[in-house]
């Protein structure tokens, strides 16, 4: 090994060490305890071995996870894509106006806001008796819903929230893409007379497709890994997070809750494994139907 | 060299005289564990006055959130750190007394709590047949009501029975123009899974049905009597007496009629009601087929890992079992019933603090101690009590019905059970 190559491992060192110690060992110990049965309570080493079984259990007779499963595939499944779709609306609109600054702060602000101030804030506006949307459909003659209160629309509340809250930096890095596009491509559309859907669909979309790849991907791993927005919206509201009745129950939670309320490490990292395995198939999915699209930097 | 070696002898002996009265005077530390709500005014007292009995040790509180509570024992306990004294939930001191969290107490603490607490808190403290720590607060639950909008409803007395309530419930419900419920007939106490089981318990001791068998190897609760205890809850969603919507903790803003409160709210009512709280009226929960109610317990113990448990289990004789002063009652009675607003367990104790015990809010729950039944302590209690909350929820939703929900219940919990009692 050379001065030069030794000396270049010396400053990494610092950042490997880190790494090893904040993310190799617990990937690898939680990868170790989703085959024991740990209760966080007795030294891990002594904890026994039960194989497969907490990945048996998970998908055949744990209903809860299945639920959360479903949840948290719709979450993803809904927020990403609207978000996506709506940030793009959002920068194209904004792109180029006069006093653009204003627009894009305006709508970044929900992003400089803690999730938690943002969540607290939506339940009291989704409130069923005095809340702010509930006056609003009692005003105009409608009867009031109970948004938060009722599993059938309580997911697709913390859904909305979700999206308002995340468009802005969505729109931010969207915006950032659309800088990048040469002017001269609008300018040999216009001399051909393309103007407006076919502009935006044979210039603008194509060329903006690497910083929608990186919008999406990035928002569904955190679609996945949903915990803050139920939290916030869902215990102080219902007591228990992921209520009523599990209905916006996600699998982050669900972890949580099995890991320090139900005691079972084993079965908690279990599901942290599984949820892995999903993200990274889902990403290795968009990958690659975006290289099809002519994306080859990713 | 001579000259040297003198000056090396004195160094040695100034040094062994400077940390003689150090290590003479190094303390036995004692690390208390608490939760917030249990730390109030006046528990620095009680510490400040054994450390003053007791100048060879010193009493450290390590107070967390209610909420991380559980959490900061688990993750004490696997770093080494554990405390020595700890106050936890009966239910928790299940994995806790399993894992070896748990010190069993001395014989002779045993025989106190046996022979000076009321039974049902022994219950509460007693684990796979064996005592594991020392009762403090106790938790049973009541009929809470509103007297004046049940006179305003033509009501002079509180309801009796079941159907007498739903009854009353239906009566005082009041709509606005838009169809939404202005005043509650009845709310449910939810949100978390003793809020929503402990009530449905209670219905269902009442009612002659059983939670689980004896030997925690069945669920009991979707016998035809559990079946009956739900379809009662039911009733009331279906008469319109309440709906989903309703939170006990509106009962101050004076549009709750009835609710099923335990005695720890006392403080918030008082506080939030001001003169209103005279309107306050509390009564034994409406029977089904005989007078029953669910309860719960809080104890101190002492870690395991400890290295000083003789010291820490005397700390808490002379804090839980010392009877002292005119009223003849004990540190940690006086502490509970006049700091922390609750129902001490020690028998003396509950009888010698009339002016805290005795009054228009908690008399009723003091009463109602002899009708009221530990919950079991079961391995995967909270896992237990979340999946039967889900499912009584799932029934109140109109999701399933009372039978359904609680087959469903069973059949999960009958799952966890048979893996932890074979």
């Amino acid at each position: 090994m050379s001065k030069r190559t030794r000396t270049a491992w010396l400053f990494l060192l610092p950042v490997l060490i880190f790494y090893a110690i904040f993310l190799v060992f617990p990937v690898l110990s939680s990868f170790f305890l989703s085959f024991r049965e740990w209760n966080m309570l007795t030294p891990p080493l002594q904890a026994p071995n039960v194989g497969w079984s907490n990945y048996k259990y998970i998908f055949t007779e744990d209903r809860v996870f299945l639920k959360a499963l479903s949840n948290t595939f719709i979450y993803a499944m809904v927020t990403v894509p609207v978000s996506t779709a709506l940030s793009i609306l959002l920068a194209v609109l904004v792109y180029g106006r006069r006093r653009d600054g204003f627009w894009r702060l305006l709508f970044f602000l929900p992003t400089i806001t803690t999730p938690v101030a943002i969540g607290m804030v939506w339940m009291y506006l989704y409130r069923p008796n005095y809340g702010l949307i509930n006056s609003i459909l009692n005003a105009f003659g409608l009867h009031s819903l109970d948004w938060l209160n009722n599993p059938a629309t309580a997911l697709l509340s913390i859904m909305i929230t979700a999206v308002w809250a995340g468009v802005g930096t969505n729109m931010l890095i969207l915006y950032a893409g659309l800088k990048d596009i040469p002017e001269t491509y609008y300018e040999a559309a216009a001399i051909d007379g393309a103007h407006g859907w076919r502009r935006f669909w044979y210039i603008t979309f194509p060329l903006l497709k690497p910083a929608i790849l990186f919008v999406f991907v990035t928002g569904m791993i955190a679609a996945w890994q949903v915990f803050d927005f139920i939290v916030a919206m869902t215990a102080p509201a219902l007591g228990k997070a992921g209520g009523p009745i599990n209905s916006t129950m996600t699998m982050v939670l669900y972890m949580y809750q099995t890991a320090f309320e139900y005691l079972n490490m084993g079965r908690a990292s279990a599901m942290a494994y599984v949820l892995f395995v999903i993200v990274l198939g889902i990403s290795l999915v968009q990958l690659r139907l975006f290289r099809r699209g002519g994306i080859e930097s990713y | 060299m001579r000259r040297w070696v003198v000056v090396f002898m004195a160094i040695v002996a100034l040094a062994a005289l400077a940390v003689s009265p150090a290590l003479a005077a190094e303390k036995i530390k004692l690390i208390m564990s608490i939760h917030t709500d249990f730390n109030r005014e006046g528990l620095d007292d009680y510490i400040r006055a054994y450390e003053q009995l007791h100048p060879e040790i010193e009493i450290v509180k390590e107070v967390t959130p209610f909420e991380d509570y559980l959490k900061k024992i688990q993750i004490a306990s696997v770093s080494g750190r554990g405390a020595d004294i700890y106050h936890v939930y009966s239910l928790w001191g299940v994995e806790l007394a399993k894992s070896g969290i748990l010190d069993a107490p001395p014989p002779a603490v045993k025989n106190d709590v046996r022979k000076n607490y009321v039974p049902v808190a022994v219950n509460g403290v007693t684990i796979n047949g064996d005592i594991w720590g020392i009762p403090t607060e106790i938790d049973n639950y009541a009929l809470v009501y509103n007297k004046r909008l049940l006179r305003e409803g033509g009501y002079s007395e509180p309801p009796r029975t079941w159907d007498e309530l739903v009854e009353m419930a239906k009566k005082l419900t009041r709509f606005d123009s838009n169809g939404n419920i202005k005043q509650y007939g009845f709310t449910f106490l939810a949100g978390w899974e003793s809020a929503v089981v402990h009530p449905f318990l209670a219905m269902l001791w009442s009612n002659g049905g059983e939670f689980l068998s004896a030997d925690f190897k069945k669920a009991l609760f979707n016998s035809p009597q559990g079946v009956e205890a739900l379809e009662a809850q039911l009733k009331l969603f279906r008469e319109k007496g309440t709906d989903v919507n309703g939170s006990v903790w509106d009962f101050p803003n004076g549009n709750i009629a009835m609710m099923v409160m335990a005695p720890w709210d006392e403080n918030n009512l008082k506080t939030t009601m001001g003169e209103r709280y005279a309107d306050v009226g509390v009564a034994p929960i409406p029977v089904m087929k005989k007078p029953a109610t669910a309860l719960y317990t809080w104890f101190a113990g002492v870690g395991k890992s400890s290295k000083h448990k003789k010291e820490a289990w005397d700390f808490l004789m002379w804090l839980t079992a010392q009877v002292q002063g005119p009223n003849q009652t004990t540190r940690m009675g006086d502490y509970l019933a006049q700091r922390v607003g609750a129902i001490p367990s020690r028998k003396i104790d509950t009888e010698n603090h009339p002016k805290e015990l005795n009054d228009q809010y908690t008399a009723t729950f003091i009463r109602e101690l002899k009708n009221s039944i530990a919950e079991p302590n079961v391995a995967q209690g909270a896992e237990i009590k979340i999946i039967l909350m889900n499912e009584i929820m799932a029934a109140w939703y109109g999701k399933k019905d009372a039978r359904a929900a609680l087959d469903d219940a069973a059949s999960q919990i009958n799952a966890i059970l048979a893996k932890h009692y074979k």
